[in-house]
C-alpha cells in the first residue's frame, strides 16, 4: 500500500485547482477519491506521478472542469436558471445590443411617416453605435473552434444563479 | 460517458439508459447505508452489480453536489491528515424523495416491461 505524503497531497490539490475545479467541496471530494485510489492501487515503490496522471485522466472526457460544469448544470435545472444553447445566446445578445438601434430607426420611420426615408445622420449614428458590438458578436460567433475560444462550439450558457452568465464548455447530450 | 456499464458477456448497457437513474441509485444506497462517501458509493455499486455498472467520478460528484444543493442530502466531514472526507446521508426531505423516486422508477420499469412485452425471468 502506497503512503501519500503532505507534499504530494498539496501537489494534487494545486493541480485540481489549476484544472479549473473552483468549488472547495468538489476539490476535497476529488482529492479524497484520488488519494484512496493511489493508496489502494499503487505499489509501495510505484511511480506516483505516472499513476496520478493516468488516474486523473480517467475522470473526464476533455477537461476536468466538466465535472464542475455538470454539477452546475444539474443544480440549475431545479433553480429557475435559464440554460441557453450557443445560438440562442447569440440571438439574445444580438437582440439586446443591436435591437435598440433598429427599433429606434423603425419607430422614427413610423412616427414621422417618412416611409423608408431616414436622414443620413440617423443611419450614420446607427451604423457607428451598432457596428462595434456587431463585429464583436460576429467574431465570437464565427470562431468557436479557435484556440481558447470565449464561447466554444458545444457550449451551453447558464443565465442566473450565483454568477450572472456562465459558459459551460460542454455537450449536455453526453 | 459518465457511467461505465459492462457485464461479463459482450453486451453493454448504454449510458443513456442509466443516466436518469443515477440520483435514485445514490439515494437508495444512502437510505440503506446511513452515511457514505464518494469512493465508497462507487465501490458499493460495483460490488452489488458484480462490475456490470461502474459509476464514474465524473457522474457521481456532480450528482452528489446537486443532491446537496437540493437539500436531499446532508454532509459531515472527517479530517484524515491533510485530507477531508465528506460523508453524505439522507435529509428528511431526501428520505421522502427516495421513496418517491423508487416508486417512480418501479412504475417506469413495469410500464417498460408491459410496453416491450418482456416476460420476467422465473427464479
Amino acid at each position: 500500500m502506497y503512503q501519500l505524503n503532505d507534499q504530494q497531497i498539496d501537489l494534487i490539490l494545486a493541480d485540481l485547482r489549476q484544472r479549473g475545479i473552483e468549488t472547495e467541496s468538489m476539490r476535497m471530494n476529488l482529492l479524497d477519491h484520488i488519494c484512496i485510489l493511489i493508496e489502494n492501487h499503487l505499489d509501495e515503490n510505484g511511480d506516483f506521478a505516472q499513476f496520478y496522471a493516468t488516474t486523473i485522466r480517467s475522470f473526464y472526457k476533455d477537461e476536468l472542469r466538466e465535472l464542475e460544469d455538470e454539477a452546475r448544470l444539474l443544480m440549475a435545472l431545479n433553480k429557475g436558471c435559464l440554460l441557453l444553447s450557443r445560438n440562442q445566446f447569440f440571438l439574445l445578445l444580438f437582440a439586446l445590443l443591436i435591437g435598440p438601434f433598429i427599433t429606434y430607426d423603425l419607430v422614427w420611420m413610423f412616427k414621422t411617416g417618412s416611409g423608408w426615408f431616414i436622414p443620413s445622420e440617423i443611419w450614420v449614428s446607427t451604423f457607428v453605435f451598432a457596428l462595434y458590438p456587431l463585429l464583436v458578436l460576429l467574431v465570437l460567433f464565427l470562431t468557436p473552434d479557435r484556440f481558447d475560444p470565449l464561447i466554444p462550439h458545444k457550449a451551453k450558457i447558464l443565465l442566473g444563479g450565483r454568477s450572472l452568465i456562465r459558459v459551460l464548455a460542454m455537450d449536455t447530450a453526453q | 460517458m459518465y457511467i461505465r456499464c459492462t457485464n461479463s458477456f459482450t453486451m453493454t448497457y448504454s449510458p443513456e439508459l442509466l443516466k436518469g437513474t443515477l440520483k435514485t441509485i445514490v439515494l437508495k444506497l444512502l437510505a440503506d447505508n446511513k452515511k457514505m462517501y464518494g469512493y465508497e458509493i462507487t465501490q458499493k455499486v460495483k460490488e452489488m452489480t458484480r462490475d456490470k455498472i461502474q459509476i464514474t467520478e465524473g457522474a457521481l460528484y456532480p450528482t452528489l453536489h446537486a443532491l446537496e444543493a437540493d437539500g436531499l442530502v446532508t454532509t459531515e466531514v472527517e479530517y484524515i491528515g491533510k485530507r477531508v472526507r465528506k460523508y453524505y446521508s439522507l435529509s428528511p426531505t431526501g428520505k421522502a424523495a427516495t421513496r418517491e423516486k423508487l416508486k417512480e422508477l418501479t412504475n417506469f420499469m413495469d410500464t417498460m416491461i408491459a410496453l416491450l412485452e418482456i416476460k420476467p425471468k422465473m427464479a
